[in-house]
C-alpha cells in the first residue's frame, strides 16, 4: 500500500504546506466522527464470518489531505464512514496505510470535497510531562471537549503490538474514551487516545505520530519502527551481579534469551549484562534517563528517532569483561513469531480434509474463548503458546492444529477430536495449510496418517486415503463449505540465522 | 494422561463430591425402623477430627477439621468404611448404633486409590454382640437397593431407596486419579451418607461414596468386586493397591485405522499409544501394537468388554488383578499375533498426580528458599481452580511435559515454591513457583538432590537454574549460611527439612 500511496502524498504534502499557513483552527475543523462497520472471521468455521458489528471513534485530519486514526480503529472494516461537523451525511472512506505494530493508519475519503472547510493538525514537538491536556471527540454531533490531566509517561507495548515505546498517561474526565480520541495542548496535537479504563487514558504520543507520517511519506517507502526483541531481567541483586562478576554497584539489566529474528539475535546472549545502549546507561531496573521523559525503560532507544536498519552500539559485561559490539535494529513482525498474536485482519488459512479442519494456532483463535482465554482455553494450547509463542524457526515456523472434525462416516471414531496440535501428516512436518494439501497428496499406501503431537488421546489418525476425495466432497457440500482450502495470506519474514551461531 | 485402564488419569473437572458431612446443617433424617433391626445394628456413625499438612506452610499443619461419615461391621470385629472418612485422622471415634456412647477407633487399612478402608475399636470386644454384614454381588440395572447410613451428621440412622440406574468405570474423587468400577443410583446420597452400606436383600452390594454435583439425585457406590478387590490385597498385611499395565490406548473406531493396523474384519482392538518408561509394559508392548484380547475377552473397537448384559471398559478386567499379577494380552503387531503376558506393578511416578492423604509434605527450607517436590497437593496451593489459573509453566510440567519427554517422568520434579524474605535472599529475582533444573550445575532429579548440592558446595554462590524462560538466581554461600538459622527463627519454622 505504500508503495502506491507515496509518490502521490509527496505531492500533496507540497500543496498543504502552501496553505500551512492558517492560523489556529478550531478543534471541530481537525477532528471528525468515525463509524467503522467490522467484521471478524469465525474462528472455528474459517470459510465464514461472525455477524457484523460497529465502532464509533474519532480521527484528526493530517497534511494530504487523510485522516489519522488507530489502527486498532479500522481493524476488519468492511465500511468506514466518516462525520464531519456541521453535516449529517457520512462519506465513505477506506484504509490508505495502516501499520498495526505501532496500532496507527491513514484513511482516504473517496470524495476529496470532505475536506472542504476542513484543516490539518498540528503537531507539538513532545507530550508535556505535567500540567493537562484537551481531549475531544465528536458526540451526537455534538462537540466533546474533556480536560486531562498528565499523569505519567511510560514505556510499553499496545495490546495488539510488539512495539515498546513511550506512552502518556492521563486522568481525564471524557467518559468511556479509548477510541481515538486526539488530546491537544496550545492547539497541537499530543496523542490518540490507545486505551482507557474508566477516566485513566493511556495517550499514543505524538513523537510516534510525527515519525508515522513522516515514514508514511519517506520517498523510499514505509519501512516501519524496530522493535529490541529481547527478554530481560532487573539485575538489582548484589549477589547475582557479583557472582557474573561485574565490579561495583548493581546497573545493567541481565539478558535471558534472544529470539530468532530479533535485533537482538547473535548480538546479545544469555547472562549478559546490558549495560550501555546507543550512549545511555541503564539502571539495574532497566530505565535510562530521557532528556525529556526522565526515567523510561531502555527499550525506548530502539524505537525513538530509529529505523529499521539503524545500527546501535551496546556495552555489555559478558564472561568477566565489558565488551562494546552494534546491534542492527530490526522489525519483529507478529508472523516472527511460533504462535502469532494478530493475524492482521488477514482471512484465516485453513484446509478442510476428509471433513478435519486444520488450520494454524494464532491469536484470534485462542482469543475465541473470550478475554480470559489463558484460562479458559485447552490448556495444551494454552501452556503452548505461554512457552513457545516466540519459537519460530527455519523447520518450524508455524503450530498446525486439527480444529475440529466436521463428522462423517468417513471419519468415524474421530468426532470429538478438537484442538488438537498436529506434528506431521503423511509422515511429513507441516508448516501452513500449503504443507498440509501437499501432505496429503502423497499418502502412506492406501492410508492418510496424521500424527499428533502426544497427549492421552489419539496419537494418530487413520483415513482411507482412495475413498478421500469423494469423501471430501461430499461433506464440503454437506457442511456449506465453499472451498476446501484458503491459503496462506501473510508471507513469513525472513528469520536470519539462529541466535548462537 | 493414562487411559482408564491404568487406572489413573487425569479428571481435569472432577465432578463427583465426597460425601462425608464437614459440617452439618439441617437434614430430615427420619430414622427407620427400631435400632434393634439386625441390619441397622451393623451401621456406625464414624466421627473423625482430622489434621492435615499445609503444602504451602509445608512445616506447619492447618487447622483440625471435623467430619462425620458411616461405616459398617465386617467380619474380624472391623469396620468399613470409605478412606475419605478417616483420612489424616488424629482422633477416630465410633458411634455403635444404639449405644450413646462414642468409643475411640483406629484405621487398620486403608487405600485412597479405592477410596475403603477398614476400622477397628480400640476395646476388642466392642463389636462382638453386632452380626456382621456379608457382602453380595453386582445389583441388577433396575432392581433397588437401599442405603444406611448418617446423612449430614445426624444422631440417627437414615435409610433411603433408589434403583441402579448405571453401572460403569469412573473417576474416585478421593484420589482425584483413579478409576474403578462404580454403580449409580437416585437412592438419596448425602453428605455423611459416605462409607455406609448399599443393601440388596439383605447383602451389602456396595458402599456409598460420591454424589454427583452436576446432576440431581445421582449418588454412586462402590461394587462388592472393588470392595473385594481391597480385602484381597490387604490379607498379606500390606497395601499394595492396584496394578497398572503402563501404556495408554485410544480406540480404532475407524475403518481405515483398523485396516491399517492389519485388523482382519472379524478382529476388533484398541491401538497403544504410549508405554510408560518403566512401567509394567516396557519392552513387552510397543506403540502402535494393537491389543485385541485382554485375559480371554475380547476388546471391541471403543474399548469395551461385553460383561453379561453391559459393556465395560476393559480396564474393568486389569482392575481384578492384583499388583504383581499377570496380564494376559493376545496383540497384533505388523501382522503378527503374538501372546503377551505383563507381570503388572504399580507405577510409583503416578502418585504425584493424586490428592496425598495421611503423610506432610516433604520440604527443605534453606536460607529462607523453600523447595517442594511438585505434586497435585503443591498445584492445588493455587487455589480452588488451579486447574485453569496455575502458573502456565506449571500446567505444563504438570499435565504435558511427560508426554513429550516421556524421561522426565522418573524424576521428582522439585519447586521453589516460594521465599520467606530475608536480606540473604530478597534481591533473587525469582523466587516462586520455579520448577528446579539445577543447583551449583547438579541436575535435580530429586528434592534430597538440592539438599546435597547445596550442602556440598564449595563456590562463593550458590547458583539456581529453572527451567523454563532461562531464568537463574544465586545466593552468596556465606550470607546463606548465616542467615540460614536466623530465617528459620524469624519464621517459626521449627526444622529446615521432612524428606
Amino acid at each position: 500500500m505504500s508503495h502506491r500511496l507515496a509518490p502521490r502524498l509527496a505531492v500533496t504534502v507540497l500543496l498543504a504546506l502552501a496553505g500551512a499557513a492558517n492560523a489556529a483552527a478550531s478543534f471541530d475543523e481537525q477532528v471528525v466522527a468515525l463509524s467503522v462497520t467490522f467484521q471478524t472471521w469465525n474462528e472455528g468455521r474459517p470459510w465464514t464470518k461472525n455477524n457484523p458489528a460497529r465502532r464509533l471513534a474519532s480521527a484528526v485530519v493530517v497534511e494530504g489531505p487523510l485522516l489519522l486514526t488507530r489502527a486498532q480503529i479500522v481493524s476488519n472494516a468492511t465500511l468506514i464512514h466518516v462525520e464531519r461537523r456541521g453535516d449529517a451525511r457520512p462519506w465513505s472512506a477506506r484504509v490508505a496505510h495502516v501499520d498495526r505494530e505501532i496500532d496507527l493508519a491513514l484513511l482516504e475519503v473517496e470524495d476529496p470535497t470532505f475536506f472542504e472547510g476542513l484543516e490539518p493538525v498540528r503537531l507539538a514537538s513532545s507530550v508535556p510531562t505535567e500540567g493537562s491536556v484537551t481531549s475531544v471527540r465528536w458526540n451526537e454531533r455534538q462537540l466533546e471537549v474533556g480536560n486531562s490531566r498528565v499523569s505519567k509517561i511510560e514505556v510499553a507495548t499496545n495490546r495488539y503490538g510488539n512495539v515498546e515505546h513511550h506512552y502518556l498517561l492521563v486522568r481525564t474526565d471524557l467518559e468511556g474514551g479509548g477510541w481515538a480520541e486526539p488530546a491537544f495542548r496550545k492547539r497541537k496535537l499530543i496523542g490518540l487516545t490507545a486505551s482507557q479504563e474508566n477516566l485513566s487514558a493511556r495517550l499514543l504520543p505524538v513523537e510516534i505520530i510525527a515519525a508515522y507520517l513522516e515514514r508514511v511519506r519517506a520517498p523510499g517507502g514505509y519501512r516501519g519502527f524496530p522493535y529490541l526483541e529481547v527478554v530481560w531481567q532487573n539485575n538489582q541483586d548484589r549477589a547475582l551481579t557479583g557472582f557474573l562478576g561485574l565490579p561495583g554497584e548493581p546497573r545493567g539489566v541481565l539478558i535471558r534469551a534472544t529470539r530468532r529474528g530479533g535485533s537482538t539475535c547473535g548480538a546479545l546472549r544469555p547472562r549478559d549484562i546490558l549495560i550501555e545502549l546507543d550512549g545511555h546507561a541503564i539502571d539495574a531496573i532497566g530505565n535510562i534517563t530521557h532528556p525529556r521523559y526522565g526515567q523510561v525503560h531502555f527499550t525506548q532507544i530502539a524505537v525513538e528517532g530509529k529505523l529499521p536498519g539503524d545500527r546501535v552500539s551496546a556495552r555489555v559485561w559478558r564472561d568477566g569483561r565489558e565488551i562494546d559490539l552494534e546491534i542492527v535494529l530490526r522489525t519483529y513482525p507478529s508472523e516472527a513469531r511460533l504462535i502469532p498474536w494478530r493475524r492482521d485482519g488477514a482471512a484465516p488459512a485453513y484446509f478442510v480434509a476428509g471433513g478435519l479442519i486444520f488450520r494454524a494456532l494464532d491469536g484470534p483463535f485462542l482469543r475465541t474463548w473470550g478475554s480470559n482465554w489463558a484460562e479458559s482455553a485447552p490448556s495444551e494450547l494454552v501452556t503452548r503458546y505461554h512457552l513457545q509463542a516466540h519459537a519460530q524457526a527455519p523447520e518450524r515456523r508455524r503450530l498446525m492444529i486439527v480444529s475440529s472434525v466436521l463428522p462423517d462416516r468417513y471419519n468415524l471414531g474421530y468426532h470429538g477430536v478438537a484442538r488438537r496440535i498436529v506434528e506431521s501428516v503423511n509422515g511429513q512436518a507441516v508448516n501452513s495449510v500449503e504443507d498440509i494439501a501437499a501432505a496429503f497428496a502423497a499418502p502412506e499406501g492406501e492410508f492418510h496418517v496424521v500424527r499428533l503431537a502426544p497427549n492421552s488421546e489419539f496419537r494418530e489418525l487413520v483415513l482411507d486415503a482412495t475413498e478421500f476425495e469423494t469423501a471430501s466432497k461430499r461433506i464440503l457440500e454437506a457442511y456449506d463449505v465453499p472451498a476446501p482450502m484458503r491459503g496462506s495470506q501473510t508471507p513469513l519474514p525472513d528469520l536470519g540465522p539462529a541466535c548462537d551461531s | 494422561m493414562a487411559e482408564a485402564h491404568n487406572r489413573r488419569r487425569f479428571a481435569p473437572h472432577a465432578t463427583c463430591a465426597l460425601v462425608a458431612a464437614i459440617v452439618g446443617s439441617a437434614w430430615l433424617a427420619p430414622g427407620s425402623a427400631a435400632a434393634t433391626h439386625p441390619t441397622e445394628r451393623a451401621i456406625v456413625r464414624i466421627q473423625n477430627h482430622a489434621q492435615r499438612g499445609d503444602w504451602y506452610a509445608p512445616w506447619s499443619a492447618s487447622a483440625p477439621r471435623q467430619s462425620v461419615g458411616s461405616g459398617f461391621v465386617v467380619e474380624g470385629g472391623l469396620v468399613m468404611t470409605n478412606a475419605h472418612v478417616v483420612s489424616d485422622t488424629r482422633m477416630l471415634l465410633i458411634h455403635v448404633n444404639g449405644d450413646p456412647r462414642p468409643h475411640e477407633a483406629r484405621v487398620r487399612w486403608v487405600g485412597h486409590d479405592c477410596d475403603l478402608a477398614l476400622i477397628e475399636p480400640l476395646e476388642p470386644d466392642l463389636l462382638d454382640g453386632v452380626t456382621p454384614l456379608r457382602f453380595g454381588g453386582m445389583p441388577k440395572l433396575g432392581s433397588s437397593v437401599e442405603t444406611y447410613g448418617y446423612p449430614s451428621g445426624g444422631q440417627r440412622i437414615s435409610s433411603t431407596r433408589g434403583i441402579v440406574s448405571r453401572i460403569e468405570m469412573n473417576l474416585f474423587s478421593h484420589s482425584g486419579l483413579d478409576y474403578h468400577l462404580t454403580v449409580q443410583t437416585d437412592a438419596a446420597i448425602n453428605p455423611g451418607n459416605s462409607g455406609g452400606p448399599v443393601l440388596q436383600g439383605g447383602r451389602v452390594v456396595g458402599v456409598a461414596f460420591q454424589a454427583a454435583t452436576a446432576l440431581e439425585n445421582v449418588g454412586f457406590f462402590i461394587p462388592t468386586e472393588v470392595v473385594r478387590h481391597f480385602l484381597e490385597d490387604v490379607e498379606d498385611g500390606h497395601h499394595a493397591g492396584y496394578p497398572a499395565l503402563g501404556v495408554t490406548t485410544s480406540n480404532l473406531e475407524n475403518p481405515a485405522a483398523r485396516r491399517r493396523a492389519g485388523l482382519a474384519a472379524d478382529e476388533s482392538g484398541v491401538r497403544v499409544d504410549f508405554v510408560f518408561p518403566d512401567g509394567a509394559s516396557e519392552g513387552l508392548l510397543q506403540p502402535g501394537d494393537v491389543i485385541l484380547e485382554l485375559d480371554g475377552h475380547d476388546i471391541a473397537n471403543d474399548g469395551t468388554i461385553r460383561e453379561g448384559d453391559i459393556r465395560l471398559h476393559f480396564g474393568v478386567l486389569l482392575d481384578r488383578h492384583q499388583v504383581g499379577d499377570v496380564a494376559h494380552t493376545r496383540v497384533l503387531r505388523a501382522g503378527e499375533h503374538l501372546d503377551v503376558r505383563v507381570r503388572m506393578t504399580t507405577y510409583p511416578p503416578l502418585a504425584r498426580y493424586a490428592n496425598t492423604f495421611d503423610t506432610l509434605p516433604r520440604y527443605y527450607v534453606y536460607a529462607g528458599l523453600v523447595f517442594v517436590p511438585f505434586d497435585r497437593e503443591i498445584m492445588k496451593t493455587n487455589g480452588k481452580n488451579w486447574m485453569s489459573k496455575a502458573d502456565k509453566h506449571l500446567l505444563y510440567e504438570f499435565f504435558h511435559r511427560f508426554m513429550d519427554e516421556p524421561e522426565s517422568m522418573q524424576r521428582e520434579p522439585v519447586l521453589l515454591l516460594r521465599r520467606l524474605d530475608h536480606p540473604a535472599n530478597a534481591n533473587m529475582a525469582w523466587h516462586r513457583n520455579l520448577i528446579v533444573d539445577k543447583v551449583n550445575g547438579q541436575t535435580i532429579d530429586r528434592l534430597e538432590d538440592v539438599i546435597e548440592a547445596i550442602e556440598t558446595n564449595q563456590q562463593t554462590h550458590h547458583e539456581f537454574e529453572f527451567e523454563y524462560f532461562g531464568r537463574f538466581g544465586v545466593l552468596e554461600r556465606d550470607a546463606a549460611e548465616r542467615g540460614h538459622a536466623e530465617v528459620l527463627e524469624r519464621y517459626a519454622v521449627p526444622e529446615d527439612r521432612r524428606l
